[in-house]
């Protein structure tokens, strides 16, 4: 086959115009997310002489063999592990950061505190009306903050669920998505445009994925993936073109369960896997709460028993509940509190059982339980705030990485806007030369 | 080849000047409130060792409102205590003019009635009430401490009053109780200045028939009368001491609570705003030469 000039400069200029369409597509989604830059691969096409034609020039031009992208699995990987510990972090941070919120700005330390210095008021003069009122409200403003609390408890419990079902019914969305697109990968031309459009959603999916939990994923020769979600044991969401379903229970405690099509696992990282250690620790503390809660019910109403009220009678429970939310103050009159002891009469200024009460409460010392609950929480926070700072200086320089690595630099497009400009006009030329050589055989008879 | 990617450069700009903002907002609240700490996460030994001082700032003010009121109390009794002196030295001088040979009956019963006047004060005073409404001399009666019972009185109290706290775990007393003012031992038992007024009135009025030797035995009796309560007041005047030094001891308390306060959770205001000042310095620099980098692309010098 001969050479043919003209055809050759064709080639050429379809090459350029190729590598000026894929550039302009690379800056124009400079900012798009999850686009990888596309580089075309161009390959020059030539023939071997046949047989007794050795010497002969059989050159055919050039043509676009391959649209690359330009992704690197690893680096990708890495963004995607990085994002997951993240999301995790993040998620669990922001659930202790509501429970300390919820304990600190509730004001239930403060409240305490009033409520002992109520009682030690008291003791400056046991029968004084205005000072049984007093303890009385503050008993009551104790309670209520106690309430407060648990609602906020609550509160942060609910919000972190609500996060984790939009979570879980995110990851049912992305699995079936991947698994369609796994279905459109398969039937994909290899090296096609349409090919790596389909793998820039495919990363785009698995990384949208595994800031909910943290996935495995592994990849067939024609691009599609197969991703198992969870850990003890790790089950398949997605594989080839089918789906599995994930589901989240939330369990008694508010902590929350996950199964695959009915098979229990235990999701690590992500958003998810944040949502469940903050819900365990959010557990812990509540329960905490309530101890306390219970705690000074049981402590202040053990020691009214065993003393008299102002009338002389035997004193009754000042708490009802055993909780922190269902803590309440039944008793309505000051002068129910048994400050005398059993023995004393009726107006007895004796503060002995208040003295017994305030040594009980000493001992028990609410102050000092929530001061300790509170630091353990806020000093998790503490903990995990550096943590999720290095997660995410960890995270985003993998992002920079991978950026650096597939992201669009625009400058390079620049100057291949100005190359394949100058490839076209030179393929042009070219055609030029092709037109005047033909030029100048039709002049020849002249 | 590098590739230095748009995206990443935009990305990591962002984030810088983002951390910068941040940091200057966290100094400006620091300064804006005076506290280092905004929530306990931000250092949590710290936020709980201001937790014990709140709580022992608050306590120690019911300590110094319960001290006031042991104060009141107690000068109260001291000022009480006076008028008792006066009365018990106008009763042995009244005594001792009754006891001159050159009385009358009549005028003996006159100073007898005054004396029953006198007793029936004495009362009054050992019934007068603290600041709370509560017997000053009754140890831990809600009402009166002494109840008539002519000759004498009756006490109706109880033997002691109740301990106040008032900081530190110390306590005081911040009454007397009616028997430690009132009575006293005599070679004949027990006896209080009720009855021994009572009984002078009466024999008095009576004309004194003993001829002046019961008056004699009531002198030396009013004399043990008059150092009792002399005692109570110098204990009165050593508690009020008391008071004092622990009311000077709670101040200087209070300084040291607040000093802490001010050294654990307290910003130092000339170092935050020195931070400050370099970090907005830092930031408009960054800010202002990533303004720079952004506008360096190959596409405005391409015509």
């Amino acid at each position: 086959m001969a050479s043919d000039l003209l055809s050759i400069a064709v080639s050429g200029a379809r090459a350029a115009r190729g590598a000026l369409d894929v550039t302009a597509q690379n800056i124009a989604n400079a900012s798009s997310e999850g686009y990888v830059r596309r580089s075309l691969r161009i390959s020059e096409v030539a023939a071997s002489g046949g047989a007794g034609r050795v010497g002969d020039i059989s050159l055919s031009g050039a043509r676009i063999v391959e649209i690359r992208r330009n992704a690197d699995s690893f680096a990708q990987a890495e963004v995607r592990r990085t994002g997951s510990d993240l999301a995790r972090a993040s998620t669990e941070l922001a659930g202790l950061r509501n429970v300390e919120s919820g304990i600190e700005q509730s004001g239930l330390y403060s409240s305490i505190v009033e409520f002992e210095a109520s009682l030690q008021q008291l003791a400056g003069d046991p029968t004084d009306p205005s000072r049984r009122a007093q303890v009385l409200a503050e008993a009551t403003t104790l309670a209520n903050k106690f309430n407060i609390t648990a609602a906020s408890l609550d509160a942060v419990g609910a919000g972190l669920q609500f996060e984790a079902q939009a979570a879980t019914a995110d990851i049912n969305l992305v699995a079936g998505e991947l698994s369609r697109i796994n279905l459109r990968l398969s039937r994909a031309g290899a090296g096609s445009s349409d090919r790596a459009a389909l793998l820039d959603q495919r990363d785009q999916m698995l990384e949208r994925l595994s800031t909910h939990a943290a996935i495995s994923a592994s990849f067939a020769a024609d691009g599609g993936v197969a991703v198992s979600i969870g850990a003890n044991p790790p089950r398949s969401l997605v594989s080839g073109g089918a789906a599995g379903t994930f589901t989240t229970t939330i369990i008694g405690d508010g902590t929350l369960q996950f199964d695959v099509d009915g098979q229990p696992t235990e999701v690590s990282g992500g958003a998810l896997g944040g949502a469940q250690a903050a819900l365990r620790e959010a557990s812990t503390i509540r329960s905490r709460l309530d101890a306390l809660a219970a705690g000074i019910a049981g402590t202040v109403n053990g020691v009214q028993a065993n003393g008299a009220a102002l009338d002389g009678n035997a004193g009754q429970h000042i708490f009802s509940g055993s909780t922190a939310a269902d803590l309440t103050v039944i008793m309505r009159d000051g002068a129910g509190i048994a400050t005398a002891p059993a023995t004393a009469g009726a107006g007895s200024r004796d503060p002995r059982n208040l003295v017994d009460l305030r040594a009980a409460l000493n001992t028990f010392a609410p102050a000092a339980g929530l001061s300790s609950l509170l630091f353990d929480v806020s000093s998790k926070v503490a903990g995990r705030t550096l943590t999720q700072s290095a997660l995410a200086t960890i995270a985003s320089s993998a992002r920079v990485t991978l950026e650096q690595q597939s992201g669009v630099d625009l400058d390079a497009e620049a100057a291949n806007l100005i190359r394949f400009q100058q490839a076209f006009q030179a393929s042009g030329r070219a055609m030029q030369t092709a037109s005047d050589i033909f030029d100048t055989l039709l002049g020849i008879g002249r | 080849m590098i590739n230095l990617s748009t995206g990443a450069f935009y990305e990591r700009g962002t984030r810088q000047i983002g951390v910068l903002r941040s940091r200057a907002e966290t100094l400006q609240n620091q300064i804006g409130t005076g506290e280092r700490l905004e929530r306990s996460s931000d250092d949590p030994v710290a936020a709980a060792r201001l937790r014990m001082l709140e709580r022992s700032e608050r306590l120690t003010e019911i300590d110094s409102r319960n001290s006031d009121m042991a104060q009141a109390d107690l000068e109260l009794a001291d000022q009480t205590l006076r008028s008792v002196a006066d009365i018990v030295i106008r009763v042995r001088e009244l005594a001792v003019r009754a006891s001159a040979a050159t009385m009358k009956d009549d005028q003996r019963a006159a100073i007898g009635s005054e004396i029953d006047g006198l007793r029936s004060n004495l009362l009054l005073l050992a019934n007068s009430r603290n600041v709370s409404g509560h017997a000053l001399f009754g140890g831990q009666a809600t009402g009166a401490a002494y109840v008539d019972a002519a000759p004498g009185a009756t006490y109706i109290g109880t033997p002691s009053a109740d301990a106040l706290e008032i900081g530190d775990g110390q306590t005081v007393l911040p009454g007397v109780a009616g028997p430690e003012l009132f009575e006293f031992d005599t070679s004949t038992g027990p006896t209080d200045l009720f009855n021994v007024f009572g009984n002078l009135a009466d024999t008095l009025r009576a004309g004194d028939p003993a001829g002046g030797a019961f008056v004699q035995d009531s002198l030396s009796l009013l004399d043990s009368g008059l150092e009792k309560i002399t005692t109570a007041q110098t204990v009165v005047g050593s508690r009020l001491n008391w008071i004092d030094l622990m009311a000077e001891r709670r101040a200087d308390m209070g300084e040291r609570v607040a000093n802490e306060q001010a050294n654990v959770g307290g910003a130092d205001i000339a170092v935050t705003i020195a931070r400050l000042q370099e970090t907005l310095t830092v930031l408009e620099a960054s800010q202002s030469s990533f303004v720079r980098l952004s506008n360096l692309s190959l596409f405005s010098i391409l015509r």
